[in-house]
């Protein structure tokens, strides 16, 4: 997933994993993979005994990024990325933390 | 007791070892913490295309924790109840959707409200509203995201004591954290309390 950010948010413990977004615990169906990242992920709770504590689980997504990408290319991006695909310079404001609070503010052409 | 100790048998050798993490750092005056980002070998963007990396980038930068909290687990894991949140935006069929409608329209916006998860709740009773990550995963098994079933086979096993009755689900892009953290959040916690819940798993998606 993507432990950067989540670590970034702040959270007590953190159970990192190297498998793709939408898929946290693996593939649909294979519940015993399922049940081992989970049961990774909770034992975590058992030994952690300070804030920010990272673990990083020995799980290998079966597949290559590639392979994994490939999956869900026909997913359209999300609005903010289409948005900044569209208009890269806007991705300062991400940076900076200048989130626009007004339509009228984010799209000034439009007025 | 006897279940525990086949528990922590199972577990991976690999795993956890954070008492050897603390003493190999323990006389680096550069260690402030065991749990140092030099340990960090996951690559995060590994999975994502070019520009969802930058957008990703660009978000984990802008954030900054104050005050990390930390509770120490009360009891052992075997006599725990244990609630489950997943930020893929799950809503039950009967239950209102995530607004994706707002989000489409104003891409800086992410819905922070959550949804009510009971226990038993399948793949056909409900739907993934994300629009950042590929639903059709949960969609097609809830596992996937939100592991409830994992869960009770778990406390079946006596991994864990219980699952609790009710699991959590809120849309995981959320840039302006201020709702989320000063209601959504406090309301979860109110209903796991009121469940019993001794610790809560997040799920991101």
């Amino acid at each position: 997933m993507i432990p950067d950010l989540t670590r970034a948010v702040g959270v007590p413990r953190l159970a990192a994993i190297s498998y793709p977004l939408s898929r946290p615990l693996g593939n649909p169906h294979d519940a015993d993979g399922q049940r081992a990242v989970l049961r990774a992920m909770l034992e975590v709770l058992t030994k952690a005994t300070e804030p920010d504590t990272y673990v990083e689980l020995p799980f290998v997504w079966p597949d290559s990024p590639t392979k994994a990408r490939n999956e869900s290319k026909d997913v359209p991006p999300s609005p903010i990325v289409e948005l900044v695909m569209r208009k890269p310079w806007l991705l300062a404001n991400l940076y900076s933390g200048r989130i626009p609070q007004r339509e009228e503010h984010r799209y000034p052409s439009c007025l | 007791m006897r279940q525990q100790e086949s528990a922590s048998e199972e577990t991976h050798p690999d795993l956890l070892d954070l008492g050897a993490r603390a003493s190999a750092t323990a006389g680096n005056p550069f260690a402030s913490r065991p749990c140092a980002r030099c340990n960090v070998s996951i690559d995060s963007y590994r999975f994502l295309d070019f520009a969802s990396r930058q957008v990703m980038k660009a978000w984990a930068a802008r954030e900054h924790a104050d005050r990390i909290p930390f509770t120490p687990l009360a009891k052992p894991l075997g006599d725990c109840t244990v609630a489950l949140l997943s930020t893929a935006a799950v809503a039950r069929n009967d239950d209102h959707p995530f607004d994706q409608a707002h989000e489409r329209r104003d891409p800086w916006w992410g819905d922070p409200s959550y949804r009510v998860i009971p226990l038993g709740t399948t793949e056909s009773d409900a739907r993934l509203y994300h629009l950042h990550i590929d639903p059709r995963f949960g969609q097609a098994d809830l596992d996937v995201v939100l592991p409830m079933r994992r869960l009770s086979e778990l406390a079946h096993k006596g991994v864990v004591g219980r699952a609790a009755p009710r699991h959590y689900s809120i849309m995981g892009y959320i840039l302006e954290p201020d709702v989320l953290v000063n209601e959504t959040a406090p309301a979860i916690a109110e209903r796991m309390h009121a469940d019993g819940v001794d610790a809560a798993a997040l799920v991101p998606a």
